[in-house]
Order: C-alpha cells, then sequence, then structure tokens
C-alpha cells in the first residue's frame, strides 16, 4: 500500500504550472486593460484586479482540494448535478436573476453566479459518467445518439433563451459534440455534420447579407452584418469589433509595451473582459498573442495526455470534455476580437475578467489534476 | 510519451480501461484540429498588422487626438505711435451645452441647469436649448451664446461650483444641486476703442480672424498666432492628467499713425463734409475726400483719412453712416456691373455681375481712398516735372517763358488757367503761379525720354509698398514711350494719367527732403505678446530721385507757391498763421471733360526751409457751383489741420502773427471746439468777408480756361470741340465776350483793362477793380490749370 500510495502522488505538474502562469498573466493583463476604467468608475484603479485576485485565489484553493478528491466521487451524483444546473439556468428567470451590461445572466446568492458555467460542469460530469458506460450505444446508434443530442440540446438551448447567451449554448453543445466524437467508433457522420454546420452557417450569412432575414428578427443579424462590414457600422454594432481592431493593428510585432495600451482608455468596450486579447495583441504585440497561444497549446496538448493515459474511461472522458470546453471557449474567442466570426461575447479562459467562470474553469482543472494523479507510474 | 508507455504497463494491471486507440487518436486528430486552428489566428493577426497595421495606427492617434481641445491665440494688438490701442483682442467667452451631459444621472441636472441659465443669460433661449437636447441627446458640443465678458459668466460659475439649493427643500448645503453639462469656451473678440477712428487705416476682422482691409489685412499673419491644444491623458498613476500645449499669440504691431493728428484730420474732414453738403446740388460735400499726413523725413504716415468713416466695432452696420451720394439713385443702372473689356464694350453676358448694391457701397465705404483709387494729379504735378528737368540738367532754373494764356501743341491751342496770359515768367514764377505754358516748355525742354525715365523714378506706376492691405499702382494708367507730344505737354501738369494718393505722397516727400524717397509706412515695430521688440522697421530710403541740390531748389520754387505775394502765387491761403509753408495746388479736369467736374488738392509742408511734416488734401468733385475755382477749399482744410496739428507735433511758429490772424486763430480755437461750422462761412458770406471778396462764387465768370483745352487734347477730337464744349466764353464786365490776348494792360499794374470800359480789371475774376476796396482785391488769386 505504501509503494501504491508513493505512486499515487504523481500530478500533472505541467498542466498545473501552464494555469497558474496563464492565471497570473491574466492577473496582470485585467489589471493593466481595467485599471482606467475602473478608476473612473469606482476611484480605485484595483478594482477589478482585486476581484479577480480573490476569485483567483478562491479558485487555486478549489484547485487544490478537487485535485487531491478521487474524482469519481462525481461519477454517482453526475446526473443531480447535471439537472440541479438546468434548474440554476431556469432561476435565472425568477427574482434571482441579476441584470449586467443588459442580459440577464446571472443569479445573486450572496455573490452572483453564471449558471451557464455550472451547465458546462454538469454536461461535463453527466457525459463522462454516461459515455464511460454505455459508450457505444450512445455514441454510434441513431437513437443513441439522439438521445444524447437532446441531452446536450437541453442545457444549451435552456441557455440560449433563458439567458440568451449564444457563446455558452455553442460551448455547452460543442463539449457534448466532442466526447461524442472522441467516444463514437464512427467519423463519416461527424464529419457531415460539421460540414452541415458550416454550409448552414454560409446559408445564414447569405440570407442576412441579402436581406431574406430582416435585421429586425434578432440583434445577431446585426451582427453578422458588422462583422462582414465593421467600418459601416463603426458608430454601432460594429464599434467594439473595429475597436479591438484598431488595437490589434496599432500593436505591431512587440506591441506598445505592458501597460501602454492606448485603446483601453475608454476606446474598446470590455477591455478586461471579452477584449482582453486585443489588448494583449496592443502592449505585447504578436509576439505575445502567439505566446499566450502557444501556452494554450501546451495546456490543451497536457489534456491529450492526460486524457489518452487515465486510468478509466470516465477521467478520460473528463479531461476530453475540459479539453473541448477551454479549446472551443479559447478558439471563439481569439476569432471574434480579430474578427474572424461575428461579435459574440465570450471570454478568453484564465485571462479575461469573471469570477465565476474562473472559479468553474479552475474546479474543471481539479477534476483534471485528480485524473492525473489516478495514473500510475 | 513517456506516458503512453507507462500506460501500455497500468493496462496490464488495471481492469478498468481508459480510452482505446481509436478514442486516442481521434483526441490526437482533435488536437491536431485546434492546433490549425490556432495557426489560423496567429495568420490573421499577423495579417492584419501587416495590411492595415499602418492604418490602424493612424486611426488610434487620431482618436486621440479628437479627446484634445484647442485653446485660441490671442491676436496681437494694433497701437499708436504713442502706445494707445487702435485694435486689441479682449477674453470673451462661448456658452457651450454637452447635451449628454445634461441628461446624465437620468437627465435630474437638466431642470437646475436651465433654470440657472436663464437666470443668468436672459438673452439666452433655453427652450431653444431644451428643444436641441431633445434632439439630439448624444451631442457634446453646441454654442448657444458668443463672445460673453467674463463678468456676465462669473454668476453661473459660481453656481456651477457650489451648485443651487434644491427646490422647495429647507436651504441644507448637503441638499444642493449640480450644475452639469455646460462649460465656456474661451475665445477673443477684436475690439477697437476708437471706434470710427482710422477706420480705413486700421481695418477690420470678421470670421476666424481674418483681417479685411489695411493694417488687419497686410499684418494678418503677424497678428495671428498660433492656436494652442489641450490634452487629456493617462499618467502612470492612471490618472487622467491634462496637458497643455498653450497657444503661441499673436504679436502687437506699433503703428506711425498718432491717435490725436489722426483724430484732428478726421474731425476737420467731417466738418468739411457737414458744412458743404447739399452745398450746389442735393448730395454729398465731395465724390470723396483724402488727406494724408506724414513725415517727409522717413516716410512715417501720421494720420490717413477718408470719408464716410464706418465703425470698426460693426463695420457691415451701415445704419449710421451717411451715405448721400453712395447709394445710387436708381438702381437699376448700378446693381448690374458691367465687366467691361479693354476696348470699353461689355464683354460676354457671362461676365455680368450682378451685384448688391449696398454690398458695392460697403466695399467703397472699407476702401482706402488714399491707396486704392487712383485720379489724374493736376498741377501737384509740376514740381515733378520741373525737379525732373533740373536735376537732369535740362534747365537750370534761369530760363525765362512768355505765357501769352496758351500755347499751341500739335495744333491745338493748350490754355494757362490765366487765359490773358502771365508774361515773361521765371521757372520758380511758373511754379508759384501754376502756369501751364512755363510747364509744357519745361517738358519740352527735359523730352519724352527723360521726362518718362523721371516719371518712373518718381515712382509713379508702381506700388509704393506701404504696408497696407489693397494699394493699387495705377500702372495701366500711366503713360510710356507711345506718349505723343501733347501727350508730354498736358502730363506736365498732371493731366493725362493717373496716381495714387501715396504715390504723390511719397514722391513729393522725396522732391523736398533732399532727395530721398522713403517707403511710406504705417507700422515701425512689432512686438511679441510679452512686449519684447521682435522686429524694428527703421525708415527705408528706396533711391535718391534727385540732387540735394535740386531739392533745395524745389523747396524754394515750392515756398514761393504760398509765400509769395499772394497776388503772385496760388497756394497763399494755405499757410497756417506764423508758420512758413511750402507745397502746391492742384485743380485736376476729371473724365470725362464734358461734365466739368474737378479734383482740388494742395500738397503743402511746413516749415519752408526744414520740411518736418507734410500734408496732402484731395478733395474730388466739390459740392459747388464752379469746381474749377474752389481749389481754396483744398488749401483751406490743409491750413486749418496744420494748424492744429503743429503746435501738438511741437513745431513753433517762426513768423509773426498779424492782429488780424490773431483774431482768426482765437476765433478757430472756439471754432474747433465748438464743432461748429467754420468752412460754410468763407463760401456763403463772401459779402462780410471783405478779405475773400474777390474769390468767392463770383469767380465763376471765367479765368479756367485749360480744362476744356484738356478734353481736347486728350480725346485727340478736333476743331469744333473749343464751340462745342466750352461752356460760356469769357465776359468782360459789359457783357462782351473777351477774346484772347485782345486785352490791354494797364501800364502802373499790369492788371488788364476791360476792353469796352477801359477800366482795370481783376487779372482773375475780371471784374472791375472797385478803387474802395482794392487792397482786398489784391487777396484774390485763383489758380487752376
Amino acid at each position: 500500500m505504501s509503494h501504491d500510495r508513493k505512486v499515487r502522488r504523481y500530478m500533472d505538474y505541467s498542466l498545473f504550472f501552464t494555469v497558474i502562469f496563464l492565471l497570473l498573466f491574466g492577473l496582470i493583463m485585467v489589471y493593466s486593460a481595467s485599471s482606467y476604467e475602473s478608476s473612473l468608475k469606482f476611484d480605485d484603479s484595483a478594482f477589478y484586479l482585486k476581484n479577480q485576485a480573490k476569485a483567483t485565489a478562491l479558485g487555486f484553493i478549489t484547485v487544490l482540494i478537487v485535485s487531491r478528491i478521487n474524482y469519481h466521487v462525481f461519477q454517482k451524483p453526475a446526473l443531480p448535478i447535471y439537472l440541479m444546473s438546468l434548474f440554476l439556468v431556469f432561476l435565472v428567470l425568477t427574482p434571482l436573476g441579476v441584470t449586467k451590461n443588459g442580459a440577464r445572466r446571472w443569479l445573486d446568492v450572496g455573490i452572483s453566479v453564471q449558471p451557464a458555467e455550472i451547465a458546462k460542469v454538469g454536461v461535463i460530469l453527466l457525459f463522462a459518467a454516461c459515455l464511460s458506460k454505455y459508450g457505444k450505444k450512445l455514441s454510434a446508434t441513431l437513437p443513441g445518439f439522439i438521445i444524447s443530442m437532446i441531452v446536450a440540446g437541453i442545457p444549451a438551448g435552456m441557455v440560449l433563451i433563458i439567458t440568451s447567451n449564444l457563446s455558452s449554448a455553442i460551448i455547452i453543445f460543442g463539449i457534448a459534440m466532442v466526447m461524442i466524437f472522441v467516444c463514437s467508433p464512427k467519423t463519416l457522420p461527424f464529419v457531415l455534420l460539421a460540414l452541415l454546420a458550416v454550409g448552414a452557417a454560409v446559408l445564414l450569412v447569405y440570407m442576412v447579407m441579402n436581406g431574406i432575414i430582416p435585421e429586425e428578427v434578432s440583434y445577431r443579424m446585426a451582427r453578422i452584418r458588422a462583422w462582414l462590414q465593421p467600418e459601416a457600422y463603426a458608430s454601432g454594432t460594429g464599434y467594439q469589433t473595429l475597436q479591438s481592431l484598431y488595437s490589434i493593428g496599432s500593436g505591431g510585432i512587440f506591441g506598445k509595451g505592458l501597460g501602454q495600451s492606448t485603446q483601453k482608455l475608454g476606446f474598446v468596450p470590455e477591455a478586461q473582459n471579452d477584449m482582453i486579447f486585443s489588448i494583449i495583441c496592443e502592449e505585447l504585440g504578436l509576439f505575445g498573442a502567439v505566446a499566450v497561444m502557444v501556452m494554450f497549446i501546451i495546456l490543451i496538448w497536457r489534456f491529450v495526455i492526460i486524457a489518452n493515459n487515465a486510468p478509466d474511461q470516465f477521467g478520460a472522458f473528463i479531461v476530453t470534455g475540459v479539453m473541448a470546453h477551454i479549446s472551443i471557449q479559447v478558439i471563439l474567442n481569439i476569432a471574434v476580437v480579430t474578427n474572424t466570426i461575428p461579435n459574440t461575447g465570450i471570454t478568453l479562459p484564465f485571462i479575461s475578467y469573471g469570477g465565476t467562470s474562473i472559479l468553474f474553469l479552475l474546479f474543471e482543472i481539479g477534476l483534471c489534476l485528480s485524473v492525473s494523479r489516478s495514473i500510475e507510474v | 510519451m513517456s506516458l503512453k508507455k507507462r500506460r501500455s504497463k497500468t493496462a496490464r494491471v488495471l481492469p478498468k480501461v481508459g480510452f482505446d486507440v481509436k478514442m486516442q487518436r481521434k483526441l490526437v486528430v482533435l488536437f491536431l484540429l485546434v492546433l490549425l486552428a490556432f495557426v489560423c489566428l496567429s495568420y490573421r493577426l499577423f495579417k492584419l498588422n501587416r495590411d492595415k497595421g499602418a492604418d490602424y495606427k493612424r486611426q488610434v492617434m487620431r482618436q486621440q487626438m479628437s479627446a484634445s481641445r484647442a485653446i485660441p491665440f490671442r491676436r496681437g494688438d494694433i497701437l499708436d505711435r504713442r502706445g494707445s490701442k487702435l485694435a486689441y483682442s479682449e477674453r470673451v467667452y462661448n456658452l457651450v451645452v454637452d447635451a449628454k451631459m445634461t441628461l446624465s444621472d437620468e437627465g435630474e441636472h437638466l431642470e437646475p441647469t436651465m433654470e440657472a441659465i436663464s437666470k443668468c443669460f436672459p438673452e439666452v433661449n433655453t427652450i431653444e436649448i431644451r428643444d436641441y437636447i431633445n434632439k439630439n441627446p448624444a451631442s457634446r458640443y453646441k454654442v448657444f451664446a458668443k463672445h460673453l465678458p467674463y463678468d456676465e459668466i462669473e454668476p453661473f460659475k459660481k453656481m456651477q461650483k457650489n451648485g443651487v439649493p434644491k427646490k422647495g427643500v429647507s436651504k441644507n448645503d448637503s441638499d444642493r444641486e449640480m450644475l452639469n453639462g455646460v462649460w465656456f469656451e474661451e475665445d477673443y473678440e477684436r475690439k477697437y476703442p476708437g471706434n470710427t477712428l482710422a477706420c480705413d487705416l486700421i481695418g477690420f476682422v470678421q470670421g476666424d480672424n481674418t483681417g479685411f482691409f489695411g493694417l488687419e489685412e497686410f499684418y494678418n499673419d503677424i497678428l495671428n498666432g498660433t492656436d494652442g491644444r489641450e490634452y487629456g491623458f493617462m499618467n502612470e498613476d492612471r490618472i487622467m492628467e491634462d496637458s497643455i500645449k498653450p497657444a503661441v499669440d499673436g504679436y502687437t504691431i506699433v503703428s506711425t499713425i498718432d491717435t490725436n493728428i489722426q483724430s484732428i484730420v478726421e474731425k476737420h474732414v467731417a466738418k468739411f463734409m457737414a458744412a458743404h453738403k447739399d452745398e450746389f446740388r442735393m448730395g454729398a460735400a465731395a465724390e470723396n475726400i483724402g488727406v494724408i499726413v506724414m513725415n517727409p523725413n522717413n516716410g512715417e504716415i501720421y494720420a490717413m483719412a477718408g470719408y464716410p468713416v464706418f465703425d470698426l466695432n460693426d463695420p457691415t452696420n451701415m445704419d449710421n453712416i451717411d451715405l448721400t451720394g453712395l447709394i445710387p439713385d436708381t438702381p437699376s443702372e448700378n446693381s448690374v456691373i458691367m465687366l467691361e473689356s479693354e476696348d470699353g464694350t461689355p464683354s460676354d453676358n457671362v461676365a455680368m455681375r450682378r451685384v448688391d448694391p449696398l454690398t458695392a457701397v460697403k466695399n467703397r465705404i472699407w476702401r482706402n481712398y488714399c491707396i486704392s483709387d487712383s485720379y489724374e494729379p493736376g498741377s501737384v504735378m509740376k514740381p515733378f516735372t520741373v525737379a525732373g528737368a533740373l536735376d537732369a540738367g535740362k534747365i537750370t532754373g534761369n530760363e525765362t517763358y512768355q505765357c501769352n494764356g496758351y500755347l499751341e501743341v500739335g495744333g491745338y491751342n493748350i490754355h494757362c488757367h490765366n487765359r490773358l496770359g502771365d508774361g515773361l515768367l521765371t521757372v520758380q514764377q511758373g511754379v508759384a503761379k501754376s502756369c501751364n505754358v512755363v510747364l509744357m516748355n519745361i517738358a519740352f525742354a527735359t523730352g519724352k525720354e527723360e521726362w518718362l525715365r523721371y516719371n518712373r523714378i518718381f515712382n509713379f506706376g508702381f506700388k509704393t509698398n506701404i504696408d497696407l492691405a489693397g494699394e493699387t499702382n495705377a500702372s495701366e494708367l500711366t503713360f510710356n514711350e507711345s506718349m505723343g507730344l501733347t501727350d508730354l505737354a498736358v502730363s506736365s501738369f498732371g493731366q493725362g494719367f493717373n496716381v495714387t494718393m501715396i504715390q504723390m505722397a511719397a514722391g513729393f516727400s522725396a522732391l523736398i527732403n533732399g532727395g530721398y524717397y522713403y517707403q511710406p509706412r504705417v507700422v515701425f515695430e512689432i512686438r511679441n505678446s510679452e512686449g519684447a521688440i521682435v522686429e524694428e522697421r527703421p525708415p527705408r530710403v528706396y533711391k535718391q530721385v534727385i540732387s540735394e541740390s535740386t531739392s533745395e531748389k524745389m523747396r524754394e520754387y515750392l515756398r514761393s507757391v504760398v509765400m509769395s505775394d499772394p497776388h503772385e502765387c496760388t497756394g497763399w491761403s494755405a499757410r497756417p498763421a506764423g508758420y512758413t509753408e511750402g507745397g502746391k495746388t492742384g485743380t485736376a479736369e476729371k473724365a470725362p471733360r464734358t461734365k466739368n467736374n474737378y479734383l482740388i488738392s494742395f500738397m503743402g509742408y511746413i516749415p519752408a526751409e526744414d520740411p518736418e511734416v507734410l500734408c496732402y488734401v484731395v478733395i474730388d468733385t466739390p459740392n459747388t457751383q464752379v469746381q474749377s475755382e474752389s481749389t481754396r477749399l483744398a488749401t483751406r482744410l490743409n491750413r486749418d489741420i496744420m494748424t492744429e496739428v503743429l503746435p501738438y507735433l511741437n513745431i513753433f511758429p517762426t513768423e509773426a502773427i498779424t492782429e488780424e490772424e490773431a483774431a482768426e486763430l482765437m476765433e478757430k480755437e472756439n471754432e474747433f471746439y465748438e464743432n461748429s461750422s467754420y468752412y460754410g462761412i468763407s463760401i456763403n458770406m463772401v459779402p462780410e468777408e471783405g478779405e475773400e471778396g474777390g474769390e468767392g462764387a463770383e469767380g465763376a465768370a471765367d479765368g479756367e480756361p485749360g480744362a476744356e483745352e484738356i478734353l481736347v487734347i486728350s480725346e485727340g477730337v478736333t476743331g469744333n470741340t473749343e464751340n462745342a464744349v466750352e461752356p460760356e466764353p469769357p465776359k468782360d464786365s459789359a457783357g462782351n465776350p473777351i477774346v484772347n490776348n485782345v486785352i490791354q494792360y494797364d501800364q502802373a499794374t499790369g492788371y488788364p483793362l476791360d476792353p469796352a470800359t477801359g477800366e482795370v480789371l481783376d487779372p482773375v475774376s475780371l471784374l472791375p477793380l472797385n478803387p474802395e476796396n482794392a487792397e482786398e482785391e489784391e487777396y484774390a488769386p485763383e489758380e487752376g490749370e
């Protein structure tokens, strides 16, 4: 037993330190990006920094605790956690819901929490539990696949409809899709599905551009127009995107230097939040931006390693889900900031400001580390 | 990879299994997809920087700039030679409404702010402001009141600072409402403390510090500075800091103008215009009037005046200006100004311009007659002809010429103003009596080439480069090598070509100051906003036009124009009591000659021996019955101006003052200060003023024949013109026409005898000399062409 214990002490420090690096880097960037606005709004340039530091500290403790818990304790309550997250999303409609920046996405339970973040964890755990048990049935047969789609579709749909948070819905659905894809012995149907999705997106853009879908239907249609011609909507929908592009373009190869961004001085809205990557580009340049991306690649590579070496499929699927979550979110965020896709509110994991996001991301990292600890050397 | 190896070991040991190979592969494929996505995004970042980098950098800079604010510069002052302000810029404030700010905090500040505005600025319409805010809630900048002095905005600023007590709430200091969204933008307003003083000379400022006319236009760039800028930026402590690049204020110019002399001149001009208004016909006292007072020894202008004047503080307002004779009686005739081509025919109808008559009048009022208008100078030109001839050695000054009242040139008789002829005259007498025959002979002796050469030496046809906007050079209206003999004859006494007043004054200064042609100038110093001298403009000699000795001779001749026995000269009436004066009269017939319109003038300087001040008076078309007889209006205006200016310039009288003159001076002193119509007396009260009896309106009988003849010459019309044009042949007292050169002269006095009665006649008026007042009649010379 004592020998066993020694073996169990293994933990993926590469992952751990990469996350710590990203968190600290995130704190620096949040401070840099937010200090102007925060000193104007709160008369305290470190207001956002302090909040973020608290959440980070809390998250760090969470990581330490969760990484030491055997992740199997989450296998049985996966369904209740999933159902509870659905309930929490539903609660946003009740007076407990909080409106911030014009969107009703928060729950006020002493601290404000985004239920969508919990739903992501719920979906990861549920699919990990189900796929590890009935993997082939769910992913390789049509009825099983349909059931999986429904299970993934419910929280995604609820997040989209109740909190009108498209990006979180995409992430929730994307996590499920990735997990099913990995589980399934088949590949072709997924390729076809992906092509179908791309085709649908192209059709939608075409219809918006030709006025087949009137702009009044949804504000997202206007976003698509603004995405295609940000200059034409510079004073409205395209403002944020355009300012973000100005930041990126004015940064150059090595940037203006840490803290030297001028675009954060009231020009880029949500500079410490969704648009923090554009400030990174402006201050640290192409070099800094690529360095951050490399850090994420290392992180994701560690997930691949852990998942592929996990002692059981439950742990492997958890890591796969977390990897899907972080990959999708990073790609979407950078794509939005560079105006590669239409603007949708999405944060950059570990770096953007946001307490709930940090907390639940670190919970997921804790799970992954726990899985890595179970790997016997 | 090491883990993979370990994994195979684990798989063997544990019953539970992780991902199979297919899943692992799929996961790696996923990772590669993610990697691909990152590479694509990196490429996108790179492309953004490469393609749009420079453009976006500019955009970012531009955005930063828009957060800054311009600080206006202060336009420099215009000072007179003694340092008193002719023009200055006063700091004023514009009331700016920031609609977005007024609506901040759910618009709770809007109501008290509007109330405070209507309380502090009753002239501002708050309904208008509310309307604007409702329609443009996002507007950050709109000016609602301009040019408010500081004391007007002070109460509002105080309220802004301290807040106003809330309505209906007890006067608790903490319950104060803030005024939001109103701020005051600094600006400057141009002020002219002299109002109408030297208006043509100073010019005015319109719009965005753009000078129009006069000094304001000429020195526009020097008077203007550079706007400053206020930037907001973040310092290291993330505190918004203002960085101010201060405005560079404009330079102050110090003018040679003397406010006192200028007001003396303007007062007398105004008096003259008032006295002779509607005198002969309904209308202004003269079509134009101009006076230049300057220092002949360095070209400094002391004063320059025209009429009518306008208020520089409100230049477009014509309400208080006497526009008599300026607004055309028949609007249709003048409202369309035809742009005529060289040959005088109206050019294409495209070139027909509709000009608002009032605009034309405004431009007429704003322009400076002394530099912008050209005219035929008349006899004031004669000294130039003489000086040129002397300096070129073509005459010695000792010549004598026989004047029979006319000279036949090219088949035409060009007459002297004294048709009876003055007999044998020296050069000096010719100048003193303003004899055309003598001058024509001198011009012929000089020859066309030399005359033209000197004409150019005296700068006619060129600008004097006086530092005022709007100088004309009349170069198209001067003679060139193609001039004929008759042209030379008439040009000798100043007809047939055009000059400007400033050309005449500057050239005449050179004649009398030793031959040095100074650039006439209005500014002698430029200072920066702190008062330090940036540039000095010392007197600038262009050239020596005649020798010192010629100049000395000219002073002698010109002295005799004023200082000779009144009988022997034309300018005696210009002399202020107690001084010696030199000068020259001028009576030029205007084109078209048929209208019998004249431009009378007098150029005088004092003291005659060593000129210190020069005064040139031009009266264009005086409102008198016989304009050719009105030269005395110019000499008298000159005398009145000089009488007041000389003591002011500390030039002391050198001559004895007779009791008569003393009494007149006393009278004048009273009149000068009572602002009464001094000039009216001399003309209208001829019977009472025995002294001037001989030269009043009665002079109309004739004695001014030259004018009509000039028409003949200038237009080249032959034969019948004399009959056609001459309005009234000279008549003797019995009403019989006097035929030139058949008059017998009284042996004793040299005066002509009436052919009908044999009485001795006054040489000018041709009226019988009354033995009783013969003494006074002597003081009745008249002059002209």
